[in-house]
C-alpha cells in the first residue's frame, strides 16, 4: 500500500480556485519531484499537505490513516491538526531558521518541547534532554555541519543555513519530508551543497517531495516527476518521460523554457 | 464598550462643564433650605453620635457630619495656609478652619489642591470648601456658594526697587509689560488700570517674570506679595508699589446651594463676637485685614 | 535650607518613582492584552479595541488624570477615590497605566507584526503550540524589536509622571513648585531636573545594556 495518498485536493482563496482536484500516490522510500510554472499551485499543494492551509476539498492519508477527508464535517481541532503536522516535515525555500538559537538549538527545539509531552518527562527529562541532544548533533554531522553546532543562523551561509533546516525537519523523524524550492533563495555556487544533502537522503531511503525548478538534479534523484500546471497534475510519470519526452504540449512548453 | 462610553460620556460632560461654567450639580448637593435645623444639635454632639445617612441626601451639612470630616481645598499660600515644622497646616485661614469643624462636630482635613481645579474637586465631592485666601470675584461667586467676606486684600504692583520711584502711579507705567496671573483678580484691576498685561499660569510665575527680567513688573495678592519677596527670598531685590484697589474680599468658598454657607455665617459671627477672630488675626498679622461680619 | 529642598525633594522623587514603577509593571502586560485585542480577528473585539487606543493616544493625558479623578464625582454624582493622597494617587496610576499601555499595545503589535510569517509557520510544521510558538519563538524576536521604541516610551514616561500634579499627586515638580509659593525660592524648581536627569541616565544605560545583551542574533 502506497505511503502517502492524496486524493482530489482542492484549495481556493476567497473563490479563486487554486488546486482543482490533485490526486497522486507514492510509497516508502521514493522520491517524488514537482515541477511547473510559478501560480500553478506547487506551493499551495505543499502547504496544504503540512496544514499551514486547510484544504477545501478532496482526502489525505498516510499510511493508510485518514489525516483529512473533506465528507468529514466535523473538521480538525487544533491538536489534531499539529498530530498531522508530526507526519510531514517542510523545508522552506527562505530557510526560517529562529534566529535566536544556535544551530543545535533551532534542530533540538521541537523535540525537546515533543518530549515535555510524554507522560514519563519528569522521571527522565535528564536522559531524554541528552538523546536529544546527541541526535541533534548527529543530524547536523549528516548535514556536514558538526563543527557548526553553536553557530547562530546569521553568522551561517545561506546553504548553511538550508542545510540546518534540513537538519531541523528531520528531528522529528516525519514520514515524508518536503521541500519547497530548497534552493531558489541561494547564491548559484551555494545550491550544490544543499542539493547533495538532498541526494544522500534520497539514497538512504528517506520519502520525499521536491518542489524545484533544478531539472537535471530532479531527473538524476526523483522516482516520479510530476508536472503541475493549472491547479492540477497535467503528466506525471517517471523522470525519463516526464523530463526527456513528454506526452503533453503544456509539459513540453514548460521545459523548453529551461533549455536556452 | 461600556468604557468607551463611559470616556465619551465623560468628555461630552466636561466640555458641557466649561461651557456653562461649572452648574452641574453633584448628588451631594443639597438646598439649603434645612440648614438651621441641622446646624443646632450638631454644635453640641459629637459626629459619630449623629443620626447618620438618612439626611446625607437633602443636605450637605448633615452628609459632612455623617463621614464626620470637613475636607479643606487649600494651598500653600503664608500667612493664610501653610505648614509648620511638623507638617501641620497652619495660617489665619487654617486654624479658622479647625474651629469651624470643631463647630460643627467635625474634624478638618486638609488637601493641598491645584488651584486651576478647584471648582473641579469642589463638584466632584473630593474636598468640602475652598479656604484659602480666596478673593471673591465674579468667577468665584458664579461657580460656588460664599460665606460673607471676612477680610479684605488689595492688588498691589510689584516692580524692581532700584526703578520703583520712577513709576510713582499707573499712569507712568504705560509702556512697561505687566505680568499676572490668567483670570486672576490682578488682572482684571491691571486691565482696567489700562496697563499692558502679559498672561501667566500662577501669581508665582508672574514674579518670576519680574525677577528673571523679562516682564517689568507684575500685579499680585498683597497679602502673597508680602510672603514671597524681599530679605530671604528669592526676590531680595523686588518692591511692592501702588495699590490698585482696596476692595477687594476673601471668603469660602462651597459647593453651589450649599448650606454650609448659613452655617459658616452663623460661626464667623459667633466667633468675632467672642474675640476669637481678631486673637487668631493678631497671631498671623492680618488684623488689619479682617471684616467684621 | 539646602538640606531641607534636598529632603522635600527627594520624597517627591521617590512619589515620582513610585508612579513610574507602578506604571510600567501595569502597563507592560496590559499592553500586550490590548495588542492582542487589535490584532484581534473577531472584529466584534478588534475594533472597540481600536476606538479606546484612538480615543487614548488621541487626546492628552492630562485631560484623562481630570477625567479619571473628578469624572466618577462630577458626572456620576459618586466620588469614590475620597479626597485624601491615596485616591488621588489610586486614579493618577489608573490613568497613567491605561494611557501607557495602549502606546505599548501599538508597539507590540508593529513587533509582533514584524516577525516574518515564516518563523510562526516554521514552528507549525514542527508540530509546536501556539503558545510555545509565542513563548519560544517569537517573544524574544519581538522584544529584541520593540526595545528601541520602548525605551523612548519609557524615557518619556520619567518625565511625564509630573503630570500627576494635575489632581494634586505631590510628585517632585509639585515639592520643586511649593518652595516658590512659601519661601519665594525658585532653584528648588529648576534643582528638580537633576533628578531627572540622573534618573532618565540611569535608565539609559539600563537599556542600552538590554540591547547589547540581545546582540547575540540577528532579526
Amino acid at each position: 500500500m502506497a505511503l502517502l495518498q492524496v486524493q482530489e485536493l482542492r484549495k481556493s482563496f476567497d473563490g479563486l480556485q487554486v488546486l482543482k482536484g490533485v490526486s497522486f500516490e507514492m510509497n516508502q522510500g521514493e522520491t517524488v519531484s514537482i515541477i511547473g510554472p510559478s501560480g500553478g499551485g506547487k506551493t499551495t499543494l505543499l502547504r496544504c499537505l503540512n496544514f499551514l492551509e486547510i484544504p477545501s476539498g478532496g482526502r489525505i492519508a498516510v499510511g493508510g490513516e485518514t489525516l483529512f477527508d473533506a465528507e468529514n464535517r466535523r473538521g480538525l481541532t487544533e491538536k489534531e491538526i499539529r498530530q498531522n503536522r508530526l507526519h510531514f516535515g517542510l523545508v522552506f525555500q527562505s530557510f526560517n531558521l529562529f534566529p535566536q538559537y544556535t544551530a543545535l538549538g533551532n534542530v533540538s527545539l521541537a523535540p525537546r518541547l515533543r518530549a515535555k509531552e510524554r507522560p514519563d518527562y519528569k522521571a527522565r527529562h535528564k536522559e531524554l534532554g541528552e538523546e536529544i541532544e546527541a541526535r541533534s548533533v548527529d543530524l547536523l554531522k549528516r548535514v556536514g555541519l558538526g563543527d557548526k553546532l553553536n553557530y547562530y543562523p546569521h553568522q551561517l551561509s545561506g546553504g548553511q543555513q538550508q542545510r540546518v533546516a534540513i537538519a531541523r525537519a528531520l528531528a522529528l523523524t516525519p514520514d515524508v519530508l518536503f521541500f519547497d524550492e530548497p534552493t531558489s533563495a541561494l547564491d548559484p555556487e551555494l545550491t550544490g551543497e544543499v542539493l547533495n544533502v538532498i541526494r544522500q537522503l534520497a539514497a538512504a531511503k528517506m520519502t520525499m517531495v521536491v518542489v524545484t525548478h533544478e531539472m537535471s538534479f530532479a531527473a538524476a534523484v526523483s522516482d516520479k516527476v510530476l508536472f503541475i500546471d493549472g491547479g492540477v497534475i497535467a503528466e506525471e510519470g517517471p523522470p525519463e518521460q516526464v523530463l526527456r519526452n513528454p506526452l503533453e504540449e503544456r509539459t513540453r512548453q514548460f521545459l523548453r523554457g529551461y533549455e536556452k | 464598550m461600556k468604557k468607551i462610553f463611559a470616556l465619551l460620556l465623560a468628555l461630552s460632560m466636561l466640555f458641557a462643564l466649561a461651557a456653562c461654567g461649572g452648574s452641574s450639580a453633584p448628588a451631594t448637593q443639597a438646598p439649603a433650605t434645612e440648614a438651621p435645623a441641622a446646624e443646632e444639635p450638631a454644635a453640641e454632639e459629637p459626629a459619630a453620635e449623629e443620626p447618620a445617612e438618612e439626611n446625607a441626601g437633602d443636605s450637605d451639612l448633615s452628609a459632612i457630619q455623617a463621614k464626620g470630616t470637613l475636607v479643606i481645598g487649600v494651598t500653600d499660600f503664608a500667612p493664610m495656609d501653610y505648614k509648620d515644622e511638623d507638617g501641620e497646616w497652619i495660617g489665619f485661614d487654617a486654624d479658622l478652619a479647625k474651629a469651624f469643624a470643631e463647630s460643627i462636630g467635625v474634624t478638618a482635613e486638609f488637601v493641598e489642591i491645584n488651584w486651576d481645579n478647584k471648582v473641579l474637586e469642589l463638584n466632584a465631592g473630593s474636598i468640602d470648601c475652598v479656604w484659602n485666601g480666596m478673593t471673591l470675584n465674579d468667577e468665584v461667586l458664579n461657580t460656588m456658594s460664599c460665606s460673607v467676606p471676612y477680610a479684605n486684600n488689595a492688588q498691589v504692583v510689584v516692580l524692581k526697587a532700584d526703578a520703583a520711584d520712577q513709576y510713582p502711579d499707573t499712569a507712568s507705567m504705560a509702556d512697561l509689560t505687566v505680568a499676572v496671573e490668567a483670570g486672576s483678580a490682578g488682572e482684571a484691576e491691571a486691565t482696567a488700570a489700562g496697563l499692558t498685561t502679559l498672561a501667566c499660569e500662577s501669581q508665582a510665575a508672574a514674579l518670576m517674570e519680574v525677577g528673571a527680567g523679562t516682564s517689568d513688573a507684575c500685579v499680585i495678592d498683597l497679602l502673597m506679595a508680602g510672603a514671597m519677596i524681599g530679605e530671604g527670598t528669592s526676590y531680595p531685590d523686588l518692591t511692592v508699589t501702588v495699590r490698585l484697589n482696596e476692595s477687594e474680599e476673601y471668603g469660602v468658598g462651597f459647593r453651589q446651594g450649599s448650606d454650609l454657607v448659613d452655617a459658616f455665617n452663623a460661626f464667623y459671627a459667633d466667633a468675632y463676637a467672642d474675640g476669637t477672630v481678631m486673637e487668631l488675626a493678631k497671631t498671623y498679622g492680618v488684623n488689619e485685614a479682617i471684616v467684621e461680619p | 535650607m539646602f538640606q531641607t529642598v534636598l529632603l522635600s525633594l527627594t520624597e517627591g522623587f521617590g512619589k515620582t518613582l513610585e508612579i513610574f514603577v507602578l506604571t510600567l509593571l501595569g502597563a507592560v502586560p496590559l499592553g500586550l492584552l490590548i495588542a492582542f485585542g487589535s490584532m484581534s480577528r473577531f472584529r466584534i473585539l478588534g475594533w472597540p479595541v481600536k476606538l479606546v487606543i484612538w480615543i487614548v493616544r488621541g487626546t492628552p493625558l492630562m485631560l484623562q488624570l481630570l477625567i479619571i479623578y473628578y469624572g466618577p464625582g462630577l458626572i456620576l454624582g459618586n466620588n469614590w477615590w475620597g479626597s485624601g493622597a491615596s485616591g488621588r494617587f489610586t486614579a493618577a496610576i489608573i490613568a497613567f497605566i491605561f494611557n501607557y499601555a495602549c502606546y505599548f499595545s501599538e508597539i507590540y503589535r508593529g513587533g509582533i507584526e514584524g516577525v516574518p510569517r515564516g518563523q510562526r509557520e516554521a514552528g507549525q510544521v514542527l508540530g509546536m503550540t501556539n503558545t510555545q510558538i509565542f513563548f519560544r519563538v517569537t517573544l524574544l524576536q519581538v522584544v529584541k524589536r520593540i526595545i528601541p521604541p520602548m525605551g523612548n516610551e519609557v524615557i518619556t514616561l520619567v518625565k511625564d509622571t509630573s503630570l500627576a500634579r494635575v489632581i494634586s499627586v505631590y510628585e517632585i515638580i509639585w515639592n520643586g513648585q511649593a518652595f516658590i509659593k512659601s519661601q519665594g525660592l525658585i532653584w528648588p524648581l529648576f534643582f528638580t531636573g537633576l533628578f531627572y536627569l540622573l534618573f532618565s541616565g540611569a535608565l539609559t544605560l539600563l537599556l542600552g545594556w538590554v540591547e547589547k545583551k540581545l546582540d547575540y542574533f540577528k532579526v
